[in-house]
């Protein structure tokens, strides 16, 4: 039973449909039919039994009667006397009975007196005895007495009855011969229905009456038997014993044919109901197994076709989706592979190294560039140890820190083996539609060594730009200094020539210390340039932004003297100190004061302004020149982009700041007005921790002195 | 594919089954049985047949009768014997004992096996158409009518009920075995009776001549079983009640047509009672398994109106059992 449910469960819908169906059309037919053939059996029986005991009833009744009568007849001839004289009355029972042979009156000893026959002389033989020994005895107690069942010479069943009288105080005997084929042969010959059949047996259990003479005078019980229905009733005088039976097989022969008629009958309902439902669950299952197939051709990429279905029912509409939701799917499956194609050939072709790291720092995937880069595929290695060559996960990794709600952008060097070492930009994505245990991070490295290179090389070049652009003013706060010392010591060695006695140690004391500020003024000069010169690595220190705009005025001191120009300086002292590389801050003031000087040719004022705006230091650089054309104001940062006379600027000095200041983080803002000046603001980040600007080291500061 | 299977399967089974359910519809068959008489007076016992074989529960749908009837002539009867055994019913009933003894004859002849049963015949044993009465063996069964045994019997109540006969013309048949029996049989109960009986063949010419001739007074005619005689009885009738002559009859049609009195079995009670042996063989029953029956009843009938145009006297013991017909003449008593 299990195996077969299990068996049907693993059916398709449709053979369940089919199997429902058939058996939702049989079972209930046949349950019925089982209902009614039980009861009908039943009814039948009991109908049958009623009918036997009433077959019955009436012929025991019958032969009862018979025997009755014939001896109320006896009785009455006995008790009218009138043997003795004619045979008239002899005659007269004779007619009155047709079943009687013959009638005799015996005398006291048993002897034939008188005899009336209807087949044979009215003879009486000499000392007949017509009783036998058993009647006789009987008769001299009962008032009646039967004889057993016995034959005639042609061979008839006969009884003998008789009746014991007193004819003048003598005992006389009254006897008669009762034919039993009258009986036995509608006993045997009554028809009965379906088989069944009548039988009487005499207090000898022999069998005197059957429908089926080929038993008669057999010995046979009336007990019941179990393969036939049957009745018996006992008629007492004589002890006979009546029975029907009727064999069950055929009793039930009706409702066994209707049984086989109704299977007939039954089958055709079975058979029409269940093409009904074969049709009807058919035509119910027919969308759900097309769209199944159709599925199926879809989910295995083959060619699907859409359903065609005449329906306005759900299924009709399920069709229609399902056609409308494959063609779309199609689409968008072309689109994604398009996509997939182009995303292929960025993520090959971008030149970026891209993997896709878990939340265990688990690299789950990597493109060909990145293994390339790798050399191999450690990829059951955290990606920290993997990329980086660490042994903890990067500093604001976002995979560590997910409530940072920002990109991880670092750059890092390690080395490739082949090239050296190589600067990459590491950065780390989170994803939001990631499959969990696939990849929730996507980590994009891009190897930014040539870029890197490239962007000191400018800065170079535009510091030895504004270097040439200062030298002549470097050679003038040099020859000063110089000139004084010249001036110093000439006029000491005369005076020591000329042994002036005035000149004393004092006074010498002073030629030489004046030589000596000069000297270190020159020193401090040259040391400025050179530190200024020096091409450097990105150094991030705590740098004081007050210093290095100091610095940086001295640097083009000497310019803004020869043209005139009025320098105002608003900084404050309690400036705090930023996080960052001072020497190329420095680069950007120069840069941006160098910009003015050439804006404002001569004359002019230059207004140099720091103050903490918040979480930000904003450093303004205002000039009072000629100001930048509109037209000018988006190339501004463009690299080789100058409005300045050829010779004069390289086009590489606001691109440089303007790198320089997103290395720091910061942003650099141009403000500019034609013919009345242009003020350029730097807003640099403040770090909390470099909240007390007077503990930070001024390496940069201390350096270029 | 499965479903193509599942309807195959179906409609096979559906199919077997309205088969299965066809064969059980069984289209009840009649029952032919085949009716032989040699003539018309037979009819009677035809009616008897039917009634009774109603009476058992035989609807006339159930059975077909296929009935021949000689027309009193011999060599029909031959013809009808062939014709009837050509359609082959499933069972003959022959009306008399000339019927069965002709249809024996053909059917030994050409071993034909249908059962038969004599509606009434006097001595089948003697006759060579049963073995024995109680177990007859072979294809025959039926009524002896006692109509030969009888005939000594009929003598007496002939005597008994006219006392003053002197003489009985014993009227026979030499042509047919049983009227011979009953002729022999006849004989031995004159002889124990004390009766002088002269036998008068109709066979003969004779007979009949002589009779008109020589009968007289307390004379009388007992009558022995022969189809022949059966159809006489016109003349015989005439005979006696022209001579005045007290005669005894078998059927009560004689008595009936005006002789004077009749002992026998009637034609109708020992059709009615063959009915009984049609029905236990068409129930299954063998023929040669089926005791041969004596008639249920012997009737002894009388003719009022004979009795007393006779003038003669009469037993009235006898007069007072026998069934008197015609009472509407003079009155009296029908059974």
């Amino acid at each position: 039973m299990k195996a077969l449910l299990e068996f049907l469960y693993s059916q398709t819908i449709r053979n369940k449909v089919l199997v429902f169906g058939v058996a939702m059309s049989t079972i209930p037919l046949l349950l019925i039919s089982l209902y009614y053939y039980s009861f009908v059996k039943s009814d039948l029986e009991s109908r049958i039994l009623e009918k036997q005991n009433l077959v019955l009833e009436n012929l025991s009744r019958e032969i009862e009667f018979e025997f009755n009568q014939t001896f109320q007849r006896i009785h009455v001839l006995a008790s009218l006397n009138q043997l003795n004289k004619e045979k008239s009355a002899l005659y007269e029972l004779l007619q009155q009975n047709a079943s009687i042979e013959e009638v005799i009156v015996a005398d006291d000893k048993g002897f034939v007196e008188k005899r009336v026959s209807r087949y044979e002389l009215n003879i009486a033989g000499d000392k007949e005895q017509w009783f036998s020994d058993e009647m006789w005895f009987h008769l001299q107690t009962d008032d009646k007495v039967f004889g057993q069942v016995e034959f005639n010479q042609y061979g008839q069943p006969v009884m003998k009855l008789a009746i014991p009288f007193y004819e003048n105080d003598t005992k006389k005997a009254l006897g008669v011969v009762v034919q039993l084929q009258k009986m036995i042969g509608k006993i045997s010959s009554m028809r009965q229905d379906n088989s069944s059949y009548i039988y009487l047996l005499d207090e000898k259990d022999r069998v005197i009456a059957h429908q089926d003479y080929s038993k008669l005078w057999q010995k046979q019980s009336s007990r019941e038997r179990s393969d036939e229905i049957g009745v018996t009733a006992k008629i007492d005088d004589l002890n006979w014993v009546l029975v029907m039976e009727q064999p069950k097989t055929t009793a039930f022969a009706p409702i066994n044919r209707m049984l086989q008629n109704g299977i007939g009958a039954v089958a055709l309902v079975i058979l029409t109901v269940s093409l009904i439902s074969v049709w009807a669950g058919l035509y119910f299952t027919r969308p759900i197994v097309l769209i199944d197939r159709e599925m199926n051709n879809l989910k295995k990429g083959r060619k699907i076709s859409p359903i065609k279905m005449k329906r306005t029912d759900e299924f009709g509409k399920l069709a229609d989706s399902f056609n409308e939701m494959s063609k779309e799917l199609l689409e968008k499956s072309k689109l994604l592979e398009q996509e997939k194609e182009r995303l292929n050939v960025v993520v090959n072709g971008i030149g970026a190294g891209l993997a896709l790291v878990t939340k265990e720092y688990r690299i789950t995937w990597m493109n060909p560039i990145l293994k390339g880069w790798l050399k191999e595929e450690r990829l059951s290695l955290p990606c920290y140890a993997v990329i980086g060559g660490e042994n903890a996960p990067c500093l604001n990794c976002p995979i560590t820190c997910p409530d940072l709600g920002k990109i991880a952008d670092e750059v890092m060097k390690f080395k490739d083996g082949a090239n050296g070492e190589r600067i990459f930009r590491h950065r780390v994505f989170p994803l939001n539609h990631a499959i969990e245990e696939e990849g929730e991070y996507l980590v994009v490295l891009e190897d930014i060594t040539e870029q890197k290179q490239m962007e000191e090389t400018m800065i170079q070049t535009d510091k030895l730009s504004a270097l040439g652009i200062m030298a002549s003013s470097f050679a003038h706060e040099v020859n000063n200094p110089l000139a004084t010392i010249n001036v110093y010591a000439e006029d000491l060695i005369d005076r020591i020539e000329a042994r002036d006695e005035d000149l004393d140690e004092d006074e010498m004391g002073h030629y030489l210390r004046k030589i000596k500020e000069n000297t270190e003024r020159c020193k401090r000069i040259t040391g400025n340039l050179l530190n200024f010169s020096r091409k450097n690595d990105w150094t991030e220190d705590h740098i004081k932004v007050k210093e290095i705009i100091e610095n940086s005025i001295s640097l083009v001191e000497h310019q803004l003297k020869k043209q005139r120009i009025q320098l105002e300086l608003q900084v404050g002292d309690a400036l705090p100190a930023i996080l960052g590389d001072g020497l190329k801050l420095m680069q950007v003031l120069v840069n941006l004061i160098n910009n003015a000087v050439d804006a404002m040719e001569s004359e002019g004022r230059l207004i140099v302004f720091a103050e903490r705006i918040g979480e930000a230091i904003s450093i303004r650089v205002t000039d009072s020149g000629h100001g930048i054309p509109p037209e000018a104001m988006d190339k501004l940062f463009d690299p080789f982009f100058t409005t300045k006379p050829i010779g004069k600027g390289t086009g590489l000095g606001l691109s440089v700041c303007y790198g320089i200041i997103q290395q720091f983080g910061g942003n650099i803002q141009v403000d500019s007005n034609p013919g009345e000046g242009t003020t350029v603001e730097i807003q640099l980040t403040v770090h909390e921790s470099m909240e007390v600007g007077d503990n930070v080291s001024n390496e940069i500061v201390s350096r270029g002195r | 594919m499965k479903t193509k299977w599942y309807f195959f399967f179906l409609t096979t089974i559906a199919v077997s089954a309205v088969i299965y359910a066809l064969l059980g519809i069984q289209d009840e068959e009649s029952v032919e049985i085949g009716v032989l008489m040699i003539g018309e007076n037979r009819y009677e016992k035809f009616d008897g047949l039917k009634a009774g074989l109603e009476d058992l529960g035989y609807s006339n749908k159930e059975i077909q009768y296929i009935v021949k009837n000689a027309n009193n002539e011999e060599v029909l009867l031959d013809t009808q014997i062939d014709e009837l055994l050509g359609s082959k019913p499933d069972l003959i009933v022959t009306l008399g004992g000339i019927e069965t003894q002709r249809l024996k004859g053909k059917m030994d002849a050409r071993k034909i096996k249908i059962p038969v049963v004599f509606a009434g015949l006097a001595a089948p044993k003697e006759l060579g158409l049963i073995k024995d009465y109680k177990a007859p063996g072979g294809l025959y069964t039926g009524i002896n009518n006692y109509h030969a045994s009888i005939s000594g019997k009929r003598l007496e109540m002939l005597t008994s009920l006219v006392p003053d006969i002197e003489k009985v013309h014993v009227i026979y048949d030499s042509k047919i075995d049983v009227s011979e029996l009953s002729l022999k049989e006849t004989k031995a109960s004159a002889k124990t009776l004390g009766v002088s009986v002269f036998p008068c063949d109709v066979g003969t010419k004779e007979c009949m001549d002589t009779l008109w001739k020589s009968i007289k007074k307390k004379d009388a005619i007992l009558v022995l079983p022969s189809f022949r005689i059966e159809t006489l009885t016109d003349e015989l009738v005439k005979l006696t009640q022209e001579k005045k002559i007290p005669s005894m009859g078998l059927y009560d049609f004689e008595a009936e047509k005006g002789l004077l009195a009749s002992y026998g079995a009637s034609f109708y009670s020992q059709g009615y009672q063959a009915s009984r042996f049609v029905s236990l063989i068409l129930q299954g029953n063998n023929p040669g398994d089926l005791p041969v029956e004596l008639p249920d009843g012997i009737r002894f009938v009388i003719n009022q109106q004979t009795k007393d145009s006779l003038g003669v006297t009469y037993n009235e013991d006898l007069l007072y059992i026998a069934d008197l017909i015609h009472p509407e003449v003079q009155g009296g008593r029908k059974r």
